[in-house]
């Protein structure tokens, strides 16, 4: 669904807004005057259709659960350009992130990356599994053959206080 | 100088050449890194999932440098740099967010320090050790190398947080790269994104972004791309084939890490700095720094 059906179908909850505007203290949502310097500059425009200003006005017009359901909160780069261009800090990275965080914990779908990510740091502390390297000459490389230190993995207190907070509700 | 060093996630587990240059480089000012022990990820990824995570995995890497006691941390990873950043700033000015998580970090035995500094390879070169302390290291000048610079994003923005260089003009990587004697192109793609953000939900479309940006690069007849953050060097180098495919082009640009590139201005031998792991066409390149 494109966020010009979200307008036509929806209806706004002013209270969820409220609630959510509450979790971006310090950022001025509501001074967005539309300016669309974030969307012009925006990276995930032209391959992804993603259009910053868009987004904050539907948070401030009260459409946060429609866009914490829809898939463009997941096409963001975050290369911080529309925060940084922000005349009215405002900045729709930090609102795409909330809206991430809204639908996590609402148990839409994620991105399968993500939740690999975690379930990776929950194993190793890293996000990333170790890999071996295959050069152009076809020899294969690890840590070891290529005399890097061994990573010394978090002990277990460090997973049981990460785990704790991720399945801890945000305010 | 001792150094503390967090590497993050992608450095350790795949882009060793970005760690084995910055390893045989830095003791070269001599500067000893410490790594980090016990090191978990910065919380780039947690940040779309659980902010209060993200910050507590930000600030723990802040509370490991203070547990070596040394007042100086280097990030050399772009995003790691500035999800680290970010909540080094929450915990200062969001009071509530800093007591919790300062509780968390208890519970393994940590404390938090707010007077860590934090460096990313190119601010500690160019602000720390200074352009002319680079140029007095150098042994073998890269004359006549014609090269483009890729900062990345994330060091650059967004500059409240105070960053490793100007948002929208940045000079560092181009003025380090002058100082090893090599040339250094502006183009009008320079502050384009690699799109690696997007391999852990549109990959096709994180291929693209890198491809475009390669092609534009082709078209200007450099020898080469220099990148200093190992999300970057993973797109433009590691994945340029997949790149190519992806924008039916036909991609060879060589693709280094400045830390490579000032490695080879050192005279420091090209697989000590992990060259022939890089899979872009770097021989393009090293042909021409005759040796």
């Amino acid at each position: 669904m494109s966020l010009t059906d979200l307008m036509s179908m929806a209806k706004p909850n002013l209270e969820l807004r409220e609630k959510f505007l509450a979790r971006l203290s310090g950022r001025e949502l509501v001074n967005c005057f539309q300016c669309i310097k974030c969307t012009s500059g925006c990276t995930a425009l032209k391959l992804l259709e993603l259009k910053p200003h868009e987004i904050v006005k539907l948070v401030n017009l009260g459409f946060v659960d429609e866009l914490a359901s829809s898939d463009i909160i997941w096409t963001c780069v975050t290369c911080l350009k529309c925060l940084q261009r922000c005349p009215q800090k405002a900045s729709p990275y930090h609102v795409i992130m909330a809206l991430r965080n809204l639908a996590v914990e609402r148990e839409v779908k994620v991105p399968e990356g993500y939740l690999k990510a975690v379930s990776q740091i929950l194993e190793s502390g890293l996000a990333e599994a170790v890999q071996k390297v295959v050069t152009k000459k076809m020899e294969t490389f690890d840590r070891e053959s290529l005399k890097l230190p061994k990573i010394v993995s978090p002990k277990e207190s460090f997973q049981a206080v990460f785990m704790k907070i991720m399945e801890e509700k945000q305010q | 100088m001792k150094v503390a060093v967090f590497w993050g996630c992608r450095i350790l587990t795949s882009q060793y050449a970005y760690e084995m240059s910055v390893r045989e480089t830095f003791p070269k000012f001599k500067v000893k890194l410490v790594d980090l022990s016990e090191a978990s990820c910065c919380g780039d990824p947690v940040k779309s999932m659980n902010d209060l995570a993200a910050n507590y995995l930000a600030a723990r890497v802040l509370a490991l440098a203070n547990k070596t006691g040394l007042d100086n941390l280097l990030v050399p990873c772009n995003r790691c740099h500035f999800v680290v950043s970010e909540a080094k700033n929450v915990m200062e000015k969001n009071e509530k967010v800093g007591q919790k998580i300062t509780g968390l970090l208890k519970e393994e035995g940590l404390e938090y320090n707010h007077n860590v500094k934090i460096w990313h390879v190119i601010d500690f070169l160019h602000d720390f050790v200074g352009l002319d302390g680079v140029k007095k290291v150098v042994k073998k000048p890269l004359k006549g190398l014609k090269l483009a610079t890729h900062v990345g994003c994330q060091i650059i923005r967004y500059s409240d947080l105070g960053r490793v260089d100007d948002a929208e003009n940045p000079r560092r990587l181009d003025e380090l790269v002058s100082a090893l004697g090599a040339e250094t192109v502006d183009y009008a793609e320079k502050l384009d994104c690699c799109g690696a953000n997007l391999m852990y939900s549109h990959p096709d479309s994180a291929f693209s972004l890198a491809g475009t940006k390669i092609s534009a690069l082709q078209n200007l007849a450099v020898d080469g791309l220099v990148v200093s953050c190992p999300d970057c060097g993973l797109m433009f180098d590691f994945k340029q084939k997949d790149a190519a495919t992806t924008v039916g082009a036909k991609l060879s640009l060589p693709v280094v890490y400045y830390t490579q590139l000032l490695g080879l201005a050192l005279k420091i031998e090209q697989e000590k700095l992990g060259l022939h792991l890089n899979q872009s066409p770097v021989s393009q390149l090293l042909s021409k720094v005759s040796p």
